[in-house]
């Protein structure tokens, strides 16, 4: 359990105390500081409860387990494993280029400044369609991925902007005219398709 | 019925409730990890926490209005 968790139970401990203690057994206090208490009880500390468990609830579902938690992103979540590195989300993760706890969101957010909660509103959706609707027979992402999320990264890079190919189009990279993820170039992402094929790579196992 | 015609410490007992039960669904959110897990903690614990607050502050806005 990390810091700002165990900080919110003992924040929702305490609020609870004090609500209990004031709303319940109103005569603990005398009338004007029990006003000030009874303020910093039911408005001050549910008030901070409730946005930090907003901001807990927001980094948790930035984690890769949380993402691969629905049963039908289980196959994007072993995709990170295949072992060949022409694999694009494969060699992202295996080789660190995106932290291994936040792999999903760091590719499929929008670097923008309403960008995570985008990627919140969208994950709504997909909780809908998780129990409401049901998963689509086929799972594509749902719109063209945008260059601006890899440039995020990439952009910057010595070995990206100098290498030959990248430096003669980088002018259509940022403009989105042609995609990273292009026949041709990076075009094996997950290849959910193809998985049953793959080996996967085992950590610690040569 | 008037809001305040339910006095003050009983609007206080009813915020309190639904300000303790939004905190233990809250609590219990925090413990669960799952994709429904923010749902409930949104649109149940968020909510009563939210309602709780409001009533407090309706019942404080009505007890300052009747002492004057």
């Amino acid at each position: 359990m990390s810091g700002p968790v165990v900080i919110l139970f003992v924040l929702i401990g305490l609020a609870i105390l004090l609500i209990a203690l004031f709303a319940f057994r109103p005569s603990v206090t005398t009338t004007p500081t029990r006003k000030i208490l009874d303020f910093a009880a039911l408005f001050i500390l549910p008030s901070v409860c409730l946005a930090m468990g907003f901001q807990v609830h927001m980094e948790r579902s930035k984690q890769t387990q949380f993402c691969i938690s629905c049963h039908a992103m289980t196959p994007w979540g072993q995709s990170l494993y295949v072992d060949d590195l022409h694999h694009l989300a494969a060699t992202h993760f295996q080789n660190h280029l995106v932290p291994h706890s936040q792999a999903c969101f760091t590719c499929h957010t929008t670097y923008t400044i309403f960008g995570d909660a985008q990627a919140k509103l969208s994950g709504l959706k997909h909780i809908y369609m998780q129990y409401i609707a049901g998963p689509p027979k086929v799972i594509r992402i749902s719109s063209p991925y945008n260059n601006r999320e890899c440039l995020h990264c990439h952009s910057g890079m010595r070995v990206f902007e100098e290498g030959p190919v990248h430096a003669a189009m980088m002018d259509q990279f940022k403009s989105n005219s042609i995609s990273c993820l292009s026949s041709g170039c990076h075009d094996v992402v997950h290849n959910t398709s193809g998985l049953a094929k793959e080996k996967l790579w085992r950590p610690g196992q040569p | 019925m008037k809001f305040n015609a339910l006095g003050f410490d009983r609007l206080l007992r009813i915020s309190g409730v639904l300000a303790i039960l939004g905190l233990a669904v809250e609590a219990y959110t925090l413990l669960w990890f799952h994709p429904l897990s923010f749902v409930a903690f949104a649109l149940v614990g968020g909510l009563l926490i939210v309602v709780g607050i409001a009533v407090y502050l309706l019942s404080l806005l009505s007890f300052l209005k009747s002492s004057k």
